[in-house]
């Protein structure tokens, strides 16, 4: 496969081969993968935001292109850059280089809220996610999950614009709000998947 | 011209009578022995050298890679991705510390619980237990069939040459050889059970069916090349009892028949296979069912505890699996077979894939490329051990004791142990798996709320 545009040089060809293999598992051996291929992973189902999760690697603000929307299929290249996105920190980083890290993997998250693509996340779209994260509760009624997002939501509000007045209508969560939410987590050293030690039979140099 | 043509014909003459000879004498060296149950040690001989010749060819693989300073790419078992150890909780609540301090126990939701889901979905999806058993399991010397070489551009002149050769004698010597004794090995058994089934019930006819049996077995069992060690024959499956085994291929029914007498339990099917059935039922009582008879399991289960509860009876082999593993691991067991009150006598059969990949991977192979493919492979190792019986303990039910037995077999082989049901490979996990994890997620974050909208 030809080497995606933003891939950094730090993944090895083994760890894309093995990447390599497993993308060709899911797609059976086609060129590309749809929705339906990740129905053949049996331990995504116990994932409340399974569907989001999927719809992630569909959604073309991630895949870096420059339209808008989904995408029906992705090839490995894709699958890629999406995987990108869980790659675990460097230790030669600078200070800038770290800040965008941290802004990529945040914007991924952002996009799993936004599902509607507008830049916001909006009470609806927030209420969507606390939804599907409680759905598996049968006690649970949906008034009760609707006023824990409503909860949820007013806090966010109240840490991004501060005292609204009693007419002003909160909008929804925009990305420069939502970095502010994560400030202190550390998502750049968490959010990533480490590939294990791959053993390689000692060459000469 | 003229001169050419006696001369032709007496090398074509020459040439068939030493093909048949040569036919001849291996029948010979190959079925007598089979039909007195001893052996030779042929094999044995035959395996050890395949050994040595593996061996070298491996090195010759490295060394290549080294003087071409690449890393050699060698297959990982056990999974490419670390999986983080820690709990749904404890994620959550480090999170939130480092966050905005708030404790888990206020039934709020914060925006970074969403992260702990997100990143085991993507770890599922690079990497995931169930899928991985179901390909065949990689191996890490090279064994001279380019099926399961993944260092190609490694291969020197002399290695092609070798390589070369075993295709040769793979494919033009033993699959001729192998393709015919397993011919005679089934028409004997289809001839000899139908005689032996005219002959009146007894004990006369009961000796005759037994050796009948054995020696069809065996005389397979040199077709496929099968090189198996038992261990612990002393604790042989008896009459009235169940013998239970992991599942990797159909090859195993015939490892198993080979040593002992047992009466199969199956679907009947069409073509040679019913054929094969039918003959076999008249010289003894195996349990065979009829395609919509398989899914009424009280039926099953019925006709089952009437053949064990007859002690005149001969064990019964069940593979409870359901269907082919890769032998790396063993997979649910149903618990049809547990539940009807006999003992288990529980078997391990471990192949070894040096020497041949026994595993059938039902989707990728129908049985006409699987079996040719086993045809023309090196041998198949492969070692059984026979475990000391089992019966179900009072204060545990069908599933238990099924799980109980399941352990004891994949600790014996060395496999892994895994709590996956095997029909996963077709069908889709069921809904009551998928809410446990939504549940407990749920239960952190409501479960305060709950108490407080009630009083």
């Amino acid at each position: 496969p030809s080497s995606p545009r933003s891939f950094p040089p730090t993944v090895t060809s083994e760890q894309i081969e093995h990447l390599h293999r497993r993308f060709k598992q899911l797609s059976r051996d086609q060129l590309t993968i749809r929705k339906e291929n990740f129905d053949s992973i049996p331990d995504l189902e116990f994932n409340p935001i399974r569907g989001k999760i999927v719809h992630a690697f569909f959604d073309k603000r991630n895949l870096r292109q420059e339209s808008d929307g989904l995408a029906d299929e992705i090839n490995f290249e894709d699958f890629l850059t999406i995987m990108s996105y869980f790659r675990p920190i460097e230790m030669n980083m600078d200070e800038e280089q770290l800040d965008r890290f941290r802004k990529e993997k945040l914007k991924f998250l952002f996009h799993m809220y936004d599902s509607d693509h507008d830049g916001k996340i909006t009470l609806q779209e927030y209420r969507n996610v606390v939804e599907e994260l409680l759905s598996g509760n049968p006690h649970l009624e949906k008034e009760s999950a609707r006023s824990i997002a409503d909860g949820a939501m007013m806090e966010a509000a109240s840490i991004c614009v501060g005292q609204m007045g009693p007419d002003q209508v909160y909008e929804g969560i925009t990305f420069e709000d939502f970095l502010k939410m994560w400030q202190g987590i550390d998502i750049e050293t968490k959010m990533h998947v480490r590939f294990l030690n791959m053993e390689t039979i000692a060459h000469c140099y | 011209m003229f001169l050419l043509l006696p001369f032709n014909s007496l090398v074509v003459n020459l040439l068939g009578i030493s093909i048949t000879v040569l036919f001849t004498l291996l029948l010979v060296f190959i079925i007598v022995p089979a039909i007195f149950g001893v052996s030779f040690g042929i094999r044995k001989v035959y395996m050890k050298t395949l050994l040595k010749i593996f061996q070298w060819a491996t090195l010759r693989i490295e060394r290549g890679a080294k003087e071409k300073n690449h890393p050699l790419y060698k297959p990982y078992v056990n999974g490419i991705i670390a999986k983080e150890p820690t709990s749904l909780e404890e994620e959550i609540k480090e999170i939130r510390r480092s966050g905005s301090g708030k404790a888990l126990d206020t039934p709020e939701f914060e925006l970074s619980d969403i992260f702990y889901f997100c990143r085991k979905g993507i770890e599922t999806i690079m990497d995931d237990e169930v899928t991985k058993r179901f390909s065949a399991e990689e191996l890490e010397s090279w064994n001279l069939l380019s099926r399961t070489n993944y260092n190609f551009q490694y291969i020197s002149l002399r290695l092609t040459v070798l390589w070369g050769l075993g295709v040769l004698i793979r494919y033009c010597f033993l699959l001729p050889l192998r393709i015919a004794l397993a011919f005679t090995g089934i028409s004997l058994l289809v001839t000899g059970t139908t005689v032996v089934g005219y002959l009146p019930n007894g004990r006369c006819k009961e000796f005759l069916s037994k050796h009948v049996h054995l020696m069809c077995y065996r005389i397979c069992v040199r077709a496929l090349t099968a090189i198996i060690t038992y261990h612990d024959r002393e604790n042989r499956p008896r009459n009235g009892g169940i013998c239970v085994a992991n599942h990797t291929s159909p090859i195993d029914v015939i490892i198993l028949a080979s040593d002992g007498y047992y009466a199969m339990v199956g679907q009947i099917h069409g073509g040679l296979m019913g054929v094969i059935q039918r003959a076999m039922v008249k010289a003894c009582p195996h349990v065979w069912f009829e395609r919509s008879e398989v899914k009424d399991r009280h039926l099953v289960a019925k006709r089952l505890t009437e053949h064990v509860q007859d002690k005149s009876k001969l064990p019964i082999l069940i593979f409870p699996e359901g269907t082919c593993i890769n032998n790396t691991s063993v997979m649910m067991f149903k618990k049809g077979s547990f539940e009807i009150g006999a003992t288990v006598y529980p078997v391990a059969i471990k192949y070894d894939p040096q020497f041949g990949d026994a595993f059938w991977n039902s989707s990728k192979y129908g049985m006409v490329t699987y079996l040719l493919r086993m045809m023309t492979s090196w041998a198949i190792v492969c070692s059984v051990w026979y475990m000391p019986p089992m019966t179900r303990q009072p204060e545990e039910d069908a599933v238990q004791f099924a799980n109980r037995v399941k352990s004891a077999i994949a600790r014996q082989g060395g496999l892994v142990d895994l709590l996956w049901d095997g029909g996963l490979k077709r069908e889709k996990v069921k809904d009551t798996f998928k809410e446990e994890q939504q549940k407990l997620y749920s239960k952190m974050i409501v479960g305060n709320h709950e108490d407080r909208s009630r009083s």
